[in-house]
C-alpha cells in the first residue's frame, strides 16, 4: 500500500530525515517510536504532502504509483489521512461545516453525489456517538478551544466520516486520559479491516496494547534503526532508546 | 486643489441661487458653505486625511446635479433585495423618487419636511449633532442641503416591516449630494437598509450622509451596502445621535467606489445607550477605502463596539482611523474598538490608526488592530482533508468575516449581509488571488 525509499529531507538546509525505507502492506499496523526529535513527526507531514520539506532523495510509493508531485488535498481524496500531533484551531469554521466540505470533495473526487446537510448530520451524529464526543463540538468553530483530548478526539472522528485507507496517527494517545485512550483506540480499532493500514506514531508502549501492531520501528536521527514485533515497544519502554544510539 | 475650490464655489453659487427654499435652510447652506470655507480642503498633512491622497480627486470638475423628476425603474434592483414584504424608498441620484407608504411611519422628501420647520426644531433635526470634529465632506454635504429622504418612526411602534432604501446613481460627471435623516421616536423599533449602487462605466461623485435620531429606549438595526462602480468618488457620512437606553448596530458593507472616504460618527448622549458599529470593506483593483470612524461618548454608563474589517486584494489600499472621544462626563464607559486586515495580495495595503481620548477616569477603553494573510497551516490542514485549496481559501476567506455575524441580531440583516458579501466573493475569483 505504501512504500517509503530512501527518503531524505531538509528543512530550511538541516537534514531531517536521512534516507528512511518502509513498507506497509494492506491491513498491517505499524509503529513508530523514537526520541523527541527524531523526524517522526516530519515524516508523517511529508506523508501527508506538507510543502515546506526539500525532498533531496528517494520516493513515496502509494498502491504503486509515486505520490511525490500530488498536492495535499490530492493525497486525502486517494485515501491518506493524517491525525495531526497539534490539531489546528480554525476560528470562523464550524467543525460540521468543515468535515462535510471535507466528505464531499472526497466524494466529489470519486464521483460520488455530495452530502446534503441533514444526510452528513446523520452520519457525524452517530459517530461522534461512537467516539464519546460531546455532539455540541459539531457546532463548534474547528478545535477552537477545544480541551487537548477534545482536539485528539476530533481527529479520529475525522478519520472515521472520512474513511480513509491509510491513516497516519500522530501521537494521537499523547494528551489523553485512560478512558479517552480505551475510547480512541476503539475508533481506531472498528476502522480497521483487510484493506486499511495504520501507521501509528507514539512515545508509549500502552496505546499498543490497545491497538496491536503488527510491526514497530525506531527512528532515531532521521533514520529506522531497529524493526520488530510488538514485544520491541516492551523492551523500549524498559531499556528506552539509548542502547540503540551509536 | 485651487480650480477645485473654485468648481465647488461655482457649484455652490448656481445651487444657491436656483434653490430658494425656507431662510431657515438658506441660512443653514450659507453658513454650511462658510464653515466649508473656513475649514479648507484636507491635504495629507492633515492628521485626519493623513492615509488618502486626495490630489487626482482634486482635479475633477464634478457638476452639481439639479435634479430632474425621473422615476427611478424598480426592475433595476439586484435579485437579493427582490422582497415583498418590506418597505421600498427609492432615491434615484439622490432624489426621493417614490415609496411605499407604510403605517406609523412619515416618508417624505427631505427638503420639503425641513422647509415646514422653524429654527429651533431644525436645530434638534438637521443641527443636533455634535460641533466637534467637523470634516469638509459633510460641511459640504450641508451646504447643498435638498436631496434625500426624512423618515420618522412613531413613538412606541416597532416596524413590522424593514424599510429599504435604494439608491442609484447613473449620471455621469455630476457630483451628487443628498442627506437621509431617520427618526426614530421613543421606544420605537426596527430596520433600515440603504443599498447604493449605480451603472458601470460613469464617473461621479457622491456626497452621501445619513443621520440616525434616535429617541429614550429605541432599538434600531442598520445595513449600509455600496456597490457603487469603481469609477466613482464616494464622501459618505454616517451620524447617530443616541438617546438614553438606545440601541443601535450599524454593518456597512463597501465593495463600490475608486476612492471612499467613509466617516461614521456615533454619539452616545443618553445614558444607558449602547452602539455597535460594524464594518467590511472589500477593496480590489486600486480601489482606496478610508474608514474614519469617530465614536463619541458624552454620557455615562455607555458601551461601544466597533468591529471593522477589511479583505484586500490587488493593489487595493485601506485605511481604519479609529478615534474614540470619551467625555469628562461619559463615567463608565466601555469602548472597543477592533480591526482586522486580510491581505489577498503581496501590494494591498493598509494603514490602521487608533486615537483614544479620554477625559473622565472611569472606564474601559480597548483597541487592537490586526493585518495578515491566510494561515498557511490553517490552509495546509483543510486540504489534508481532502479540500481543494480554491475551496480551501474561499473557506478560509468566509470564516474571517464570520466574526461580525455574531453582532447582528435580525435574520432579515444577517441573510442580506451574507448575500453581499458572497457576491464580492463570486465577482473577485478569490481562490485566484495569490
Ligand atoms: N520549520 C522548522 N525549522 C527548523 N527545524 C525544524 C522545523 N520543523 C521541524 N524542525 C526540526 O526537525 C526535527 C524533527 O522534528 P519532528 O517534529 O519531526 O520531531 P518528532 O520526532 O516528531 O518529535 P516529537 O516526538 O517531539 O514530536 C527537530 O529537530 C525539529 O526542531
Ligand atoms: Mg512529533
Amino acid at each position: 500500500m505504501l512504500e517509503i525509499i530512501d527518503l531524505h529531507a531538509n528543512i530550511e538546509d538541516k537534514e531531517i530525515l536521512k534516507g528512511l525505507t518502509l513498507k506497509i502492506n494492506k491491513g498491517e499496523v505499524h509503529s513508530i517510536m523514537g526520541p523527541n526529535g527524531s523526524g517522526k513527526s516530519t515524516l508523517a507531514s511529508i506523508l501527508a504532502g506538507k510543502e515546506d520539506y526539500e525532498i533531496t532523495k528517494g520516493d513515496i510509493l502509494f498502491n504503486g504509483e509515486s505520490i511525490m508531485e500530488m498536492a495535499p488535498e490530492e493525497r486525502a481524496q486517494e485515501g491518506i489521512f493524517l491525525a495531526f500531533q497539534y490539531p489546528i484551531e480554525i476560528p470562523g469554521v464550524t467543525n460540521s461545516y468543515f468535515l462535510r466540505e471535507a466528505l464531499n470533495s472526497i466524494r466529489k473526487s470519486k464521483g460520488d453525489k455530495p452530502l446534503k446537510p441533514v444526510e452528513f448530520v446523520k452520519i457525524a451524529k452517530e459517530k461522534i456517538k461512537d467516539l464519546k464526543m460531546d455532539e455540541s463540538l459539531l457546532n463548534r468553530s474547528l478545535n477552537e478551544g477545544f480541551s487537548g483530548g477534545e482536539k485528539k478526539r476530533n481527529e479520529i472522528l475525522q478519520m472515521s466520516i472520512l474513511n480513509p485507507c491509510m491513516s497516519i496517527l500522530d501521537e494521537t494517545d499523547s494528551g489523553l486520559d485512560i478512558d479517552a485512550l480505551q475510547i480512541v483506540a476503539n475508533g481506531v480499532n472498528a476502522n480497521r479491516g483487510d484493506d486499511k493500514s495504520f501507521l501509528v506514531i507514539t512515545h508509549y508502549q500502552r496505546l499498543l496494547n490497545y491497538i496491536v501492531p503488527d510491526f514497530v520501528h525506531v527512528l532515531i536521527e532521521g533514520r529506522i534503526v531497529k524493526s520488530g514485533d510488538k514485544s520491541l515497544a516492551l523492551e523500549l519502554e524498559s531499556k528506552g532508546y539509548s542502547w540503540l544510539e551509536n | 486643489m485651487e480650480n477645485f475650490k473654485k468648481n465647488i464655489k461655482d457649484n455652490f453659487e448656481d445651487f444657491y441661487s436656483q434653490n430658494t427654499s425656507s431662510d431657515v435652510l438658506n441660512n443653514f447652506r450659507k453658513n454650511s458653505f462658510a464653515s466649508l470655507n473656513s475649514l479648507g480642503l484636507p491635504s495629507l498633512k492633515d492628521e485626519d486625511w493623513r492615509f488618502t491622497d486626495l490630489n487626482d480627486f482634486y482635479k475633477s470638475t464634478f457638476k452639481h446635479r439639479i435634479q430632474d423628476n425621473k422615476k427611478f425603474d424598480s426592475a433595476l434592483i439586484p435579485e437579493s433585495l427582490n422582497f415583498s414584504d418590506v418597505t421600498f424608498v427609492y432615491l434615484y441620484n439622490g432624489k426621493l423618487s417614490h415609496f411605499d407608504s407604510t403605517e406609523n411611519v412619515k416618508i417624505e422628501d427631505l427638503e420639503s419636511y425641513v422647509s415646514s420647520l422653524d429654527s429651533n426644531e431644525f436645530e434638534e433635526i438637521i443641527n443636533g449633532h455634535s460641533e466637534k470634529n467637523k470634516d469638509f465632506t459633510f460641511e459640504m454635504n450641508s451646504s447643498f442641503l435638498k436631496d434625500g429622504v426624512y423618515i420618522e418612526v412613531e413613538k412606541n411602534i416597532k416596524l413590522k416591516k424593514p424599510i429599504v432604501i435604494i439608491n442609484y446613481y447613473d449620471s455621469e460627471a455630476s457630483f451628487v449630494c443628498h442627506r437621509n435623516v431617520i427618526n426614530f421616536q421613543d421606544l420605537s423599533k426596527g430596520q433600515i437598509v440603504e443599498y447604493t449602487f449605480s451603472i458601470d462605466d460613469i464617473s461621479f461623485l457622491s456626497n452621501k450622509a445619513t443621520c440616525f435620531l434616535l429617541g429614550n429606549s429605541t432599538n434600531v438595526e442598520h445595513l449600509s451596502v455600496d456597490e457603487s462602480n469603481k469609477s466613482s468618488y464616494i464622501l459618505s457620512n454616517l451620524k447617530i445621535s443616541q438617546k438614553k437606553d438606545s440601541n443601535f448596530t450599524t454593518d456597512t458593507i463597501l465593495t463600490g467606489g475608486k476612492l471612499y472616504r467613509n466617516n461614521v460618527h456615533p454619539v452616545l448622549n443618553g445614558e444607558g445607550s449602547n452602539s455597535n458599529i460594524l464594518g467590511l470593506y472589500l477593496s480590489k483593483d486600486n480601489q482606496h477605502m478610508d474608514n474614519y470612524m469617530f465614536v463619541e461618548h458624552i454620557k455615562p454608563n455607555c458601551d461601544s463596539r466597533q468591529l471593522y474589517k477589511g479583505i484586500l486584494k490587488d493593489t487595493s489600499k485601506g485605511v481604519f482611523h479609529g478615534r474614540i472621544l470619551v467625555h469628562n462626563e461619559a463615567q463608565k464607559t466601555d469602548a472597543k474598538q477592533t480591526n482586522r486586515n486580510l491581505l489577498l495580495s503581496e501590494k494591498a495595503q493598509v494603514d490602521t490608526k487608533p486615537q483614544l481620548e479620554i477625559y473622565a477616569d472611569d472606564v474601559k477603553c480597548t483597541h487592537g488592530a490586526t493585518t495578515g494573510q491566510i494561515d498557511n497551516e490553517a490552509l495546509y490542514y483543510l486540504r489534508a482533508r481532502g479540500i481543494n485549496l480554491e475551496d480551501a481559501k474561499l473557506i478560509m476567506i468566509r470564516s474571517f468575516t464570520e466574526e461580525l455575524l455574531e453582532f447582528i441580531s435580525s435574520n432579515f440583516i444577517l441573510d442580506l449581509h451574507k448575500s453581499f458579501v458572497e457576491k464580492w466573493f463570486l465577482n473577485s475569483q478569490l481562490a485566484k488571488s495569490e
